[in-house]
C-alpha cells in the first residue's frame, strides 16, 4: 500500500491556522495566566487573532486553491464567507466582551460548573468571577466555521460540522442569568445536534458506498459516468441535506432553533445565529453544487419543500410570539427560507444573491441581538415583548436602531435586507421557480407584519410602569451595535461595492 | 527511509521472524516488573477501605438504591479525560503503519498531533482536574 | 462473507439507534442510543470500504472515532451539569422553554 504525505498549501491555509493556534494559545493562557488577567489576555489575543485572520483572507482572495489533497478548497465564494464569518465574529465577539451592561459581570455565569441558587455561585459572583473560556470556544467555532465552507470532502465536512458545533454547545449553556433555561438550551442544542450529524454520517457513508470516494470531485464524476441504480445516492443526499437543514435552522428540523435563541446568552445567540447561517449554507451550497450538481433535478424538489414550509411555518409562528428572542428565532427560521429560494436557483446569479443575503443577514442579526443585550429590567434583559410598549418614547436613539433591523429583515427598501431578498427573488424567478417566488413573497408579507408590530408598539404605544430601560453599555457593544446599524444601511443605499467583489469572486471550484 | 531489519542468513526464518516479537515480550515484561518494583521501594503506603475495594475509583461496586444513588462529578473528569486520551491515540497506529512512507512530513503532524494533546491535559492539570479531594 | 450483509447490518444498527434517541428518556441512554448511530455509520464505512477496495472508508472511520470522543465529553459535561442541577436526567422535565 502506498502513502503519499499531501501537499498543503500554507499560504491558503494561514487564515485557518492563525485562528486554531490562536485557540490553542488561548486554551494555555486559561491554563497559566492569573485569574486578574485572563480577561484581558484572552480579549487581546481574540481581537487580533479575528482581525488578523481578517487581513490574510483579504490578501488572499486572489487565490483559487484546492488543497490537502483536494480536501479543502478556497475559492472566491470561501474568501468572502470566510471574511464574513471573521467580521461577524469580531463584532459578535465584541457583544461577548461587554462587561457594563449586567451589574455583575458580563453575560456569561462565573462559573458554568456551580450549581444555580447554590452558595458557591453566589460566592463567585461577589468575587467577580468571569468564565474566560468562551473565548477559546469562540476561536475553535470560528476555525470550525472557517473549514466548513472551504471542506471539499465528506470527512472534512463532518470535521468542521463537529468543531464548529460542540463550543457552541458549551457557549449556549453558559449564561448568567436564568441559567435553567441556558442549560436546558445547551442539553436540547446538544442532543439534536448529535442526532443529525450522525444522520450527516451516515448520508456520508452511503454517498462513499455510491461513488468509491469522500472527495467532492470524484463524487460528482461518479454521478455523471454511472448509470442506474442510484438508491444509495439519493438516500445519501436526504440524509447529508437533514445534517445541513438541521445547521441552518429550516423546517421540519427547527424545532431546536426557538430554544436555543431563548436560552442562549444573548451575545452568544447574536453571534451564533449570524455566523452559522452563514458557515452552513456555505457547506450547503459547495455540496450541492459541486458533487451533486449532476442530480440537480432529485435534490431540488427536497429543497422546494423545505424552502416553503421553512418560509410559512416561521412567518406565522413568529406572529404568536410573546418573547422577542422567540420571534427572531422564528423569524431566522423564515429567513433560511428565503435564502434557500437562492439555493435552489443552482445558478452563478443565485449562490451571488445568497452570499449577498447571508452578508446583509448576519449584520441586522448580530445588531438586533446587541439591542435586545441592552433593553433590561430588574431581572436581566427584558425579553418579553409587551415590556417593550413605548420604549421609543423612552430611548427614541436605540428603538430607531432597532427599527431599522426589523425594516432590513422584514425587506423594506433603503435597507440591506431588501437589496438582499430582491436579489435571491430575482435568482429564483430566471431560474423558473417562480411559484416558489409567489410563495416567498406571500411568506414576506406576513413575515412583515410581525416586524412591523414590534415597531408599532415601541412607537405608539404609551410606557407602561413595567417598561425596560436601555442600559449604557461600555465601548464594546456601541462598537458592534454602530457597526451593525451602519452597514445594514449601508447595504441598502450604496450596495455596489458588495454586490462587486461578490462578483468578482466567481463560483465554486471544482 | 528507514531500512527493515535485514534476515540473517543460516538461521532458521521462523526463529528470525519471531525475534523482534519476543525482544519486545521481554521488555514489556522487563519494562512492568521494573515498575512495580520500584513502586513497592519508593511510592507512599497508605492503606485504607478504597485500596481494598472491587473497583479503586471510589465507587461501590454495588450501588446504592436507584434514584438515591450518586456519582461522584469527580468521576467523570477523570472518565472524561480517559476517553480523550484513549481514543486520540487511536492516531498512532495508522501513523506508525506510514511512518517510513511518509517521513518527515508525518513525523512533524505526529508530533503537532501530540502537542495538541498534551494542552487540554496541560489545562486541566493547571486547573486542579487532576487533584482527587 | 459478502460484505454487503455488513452494510445491511449497519442500517440496523443506525435505525436501531435513531428510535432509541426518539422513544428513551434518559439523557444518557438517548446519548448512547447517538453514539450507536456514529457506530453504524463507521460500520458502513469500513464495510463500503470493502467493496470498493480502497481505504478511504478506513481512515474516516478513525476520525469518526475520536470526534465521538469528543462529543462524549462535551455532552457528559452537559448532561452532568443538568443532572447535578435537577437530580434527574430525564429529558422531560428540562421544560421551561416551550411556545
Amino acid at each position: 500500500m502506498e502513502f503519499i504525505s499531501p501537499e498543503l498549501d500554507y499560504a491558503a491555509l494561514a487564515p485557518m491556522i492563525v485562528v486554531g493556534v490562536a485557540a490553542i494559545i488561548s486554551v494555555l493562557v486559561e491554563a497559566f495566566a492569573p485569574r486578574s488577567v485572563r480577561r484581558f489576555l484572552q480579549l487581546v489575543l481574540v481581537f487580533t487573532t479575528l482581525i488578523g485572520a481578517l487581513v490574510l483572507v483579504v490578501l488572499n482572495s486572489g487565490m483559487r486553491v484546492l488543497t490537502g489533497g483536494q480536501s479543502i478548497a478556497l475559492d472566491g465564494p470561501a474568501w468572502i464567507m470566510q471574511g464574513t464569518i471573521l467580521i461577524l465574529a469580531i463584532l459578535g465577539g465584541l457583544l461577548m466582551a461587554e462587561g457594563g451592561v449586567d451589574p455583575s459581570g458580563d453575560a456569561f455565569a462565573p462559573r458554568a460548573s456551580a450549581l444555580p441558587g447554590s452558595e458557591d455561585e453566589r460566592q463567585f459572583t461577589i468575587r467577580g468571577y468571569l468564565q474566560t473560556e468562551v473565548w477559546p470556544f469562540l476561536l475553535f467555532a470560528v476555525l470550525g466555521m472557517m473549514l466548513f465552507v472551504a471542506s471539499n470532502d465528506l470527512l472534512m465536512m463532518f470535521i468542521a460540522l463537529e468543531v464548529m458545533s460542540l463550543p457552541l454547545y458549551l457557549l449556549a449553556g453558559m449564561a448568567r442569568r436564568r441559567r435553567l433555561l441556558s442549560q436546558e438550551a445547551a442539553l436540547k442544542y446538544f442532543l439534536l445536534g448529535a442526532f443529525s450529524s450522525a444522520f450527516f454520517l451516515f448520508g456520508a457513508a452511503l454517498i462513499y458506498g455510491y461513488s468509491g470516494s469522500i472527495a467532492f470531485g470524484p463524487i460528482s464524476f461518479a454521478i455523471t459516468t454511472k448509470a442506474g441504480e442510484n438508491t444509495l445516492l439519493l438516500i445519501g443526499i436526504a440524509m447529508l441535506l437533514v445534517g445541513l437543514f438541521f445547521k441552518i435552522g429550516a423546517v421540519p428540523f427547527h424545532q431546536w432553533t426557538p430554544d436555543v435563541y431563548q436560552g442562549a446568552p444573548t451575545p452568544v445567540t447574536g453571534m451564533m445565529a449570524a455566523t452559522v447561517k452563514v458557515a452552513a449554507f456555505g457547506a450547503l451550497m459547495r455540496l450541492l453544487y459541486v458533487a451533486f450538481g449532476g442530480v440537480r433535478w432529485d435534490w431540488e424538489i427536497l429543497l422546494w419543500i423545505v424552502a416553503i414550509l421553512s418560509m410559512l411555518v416561521g412567518s406565522i409562528i413568529a406572529i404568536s410570539q410573546s418573547d422577542i428572542k422567540r420571534m427572531l428565532a422564528y423569524s431566522s427560521i423564515a429567513q433560511a427560507g428565503f435564502i434557500l429560494v437562492g439555493v435552489v436557483a443552482a445558478s452563478p446569479q443565485g449562490l451571488a444573491s445568497v452570499l449577498f443575503y447571508l452578508i446583509a443577514y448576519g449584520f441586522t442579526t448580530i445588531g438586533a441581538f446587541a439591542v435586545i443585550s441592552l433593553v433590561r429590567n430588574a431581572s436581566g434583559e427584558a425579553t418579553s415583548i409587551r415590556d417593550w410598549a413605548g420604549l421609543g418614547k423612552k430611548s427614541p436613539l436605540i428603538a430607531a436602531i432597532f427599527s431599522v433591523f426589523m425594516l432590513s429583515l422584514a425587506g423594506i427598501p433603503l435597507t440591506g435586507g431588501f437589496i438582499g431578498k430582491w436579489g435571491v427573488f430575482a435568482a429564483g424567478v430566471a431560474a423558473g421557480d417562480a411559484w416558489l417566488v409567489i410563495v416567498a413573497v406571500i411568506a414576506s408579507v406576513i413575515a412583515a407584519f410581525f416586524y412591523v408590530r414590534v415597531i408599532v408598539l415601541m412607537y405608539f404605544a404609551d410606557p407602561t410602569p413595567d417598561t425596560a430601560a436601555v442600559v449604557i453599555p461600555s465601548g464594546f457593544t456601541t462598537v458592534s451595535l454602530a457597526a451593525g446599524a451602519t452597514l445594514t444601511i449601508a447595504l441598502g443605499i450604496v450596495p455596489q461595492p458588495i454586490l462587486d467583489i461578490i462578483a468578482n469572486a466567481g463560483v465554486f471550484i471544482r | 527511509m528507514l531500512k527493515r531489519p535485514s534476515i540473517t542468513r543460516g538461521v532458521p526464518r521462523a526463529v528470525n521472524v519471531y525475534t523482534p516479537i519476543l525482544v519486545l515480550g521481554l521488555l514489556a515484561f522487563g519494562f512492568a516488573a521494573f515498575s512495580v518494583i520500584l513502586a513497592t521501594f519508593t511510592g507512599p503506603k497508605r492503606y485504607n477501605r478504597a485500596k481494598v475495594d472491587a473497583y479503586e475509583c471510589g465507587i461501590e461496586a454495588t450501588p446504592q438504591p436507584m434514584g438515591g444513588g450518586r456519582f461522584p462529578v469527580k468521576y467523570y473528569l477523570t472518565a472524561m479525560m480517559f476517553i480523550i486520551f484513549d481514543i486520540e491515540l487511536v492516531f498512532l497506529y495508522p501513523w506508525a503503519v506510514a511512518a517510513d512512507q511518509l517521513e518527515v512530513f508525518g513525523l512533524v503532524a505526529i508530533v503537532l498531533f501530540l502537542v495538541n494533546l498534551a494542552v487540554p491535559y496541560i489545562y486541566e492539570w493547571r486547573r486542579g482536574g487532576l487533584e482527587w479531594d | 462473507m459478502n460484505p454487503a450483509n455488513y452494510v445491511v447490518l449497519a442500517a440496523i444498527l443506525f435505525s436501531l439507534g435513531a428510535i432509541g434517541v426518539l422513544v428513551r428518556r434518559n439523557a444518557i441512554i438517548v446519548f448512547m442510543s447517538v453514539e450507536l448511530m456514529l457506530n453504524a455509520a463507521n460500520l458502513a464505512f469500513v464495510a463500503f470500504a470493502r467493496m470498493n477496495g480502497n481505504l478511504d472508508g478506513q481512515v474516516v472511520a478513525f476520525f469518526v472515532m475520536v470526534v465521538a470522543a469528543a462529543e462524549v465529553v462535551v455532552g457528559l459535561a452537559i448532561i452532568v451539569t443538568i443532572f447535578r442541577t435537577r437530580k434527574s436526567a430525564s429529558v422531560d422535565e428540562p421544560n421551561l422553554l416551550k411556545y
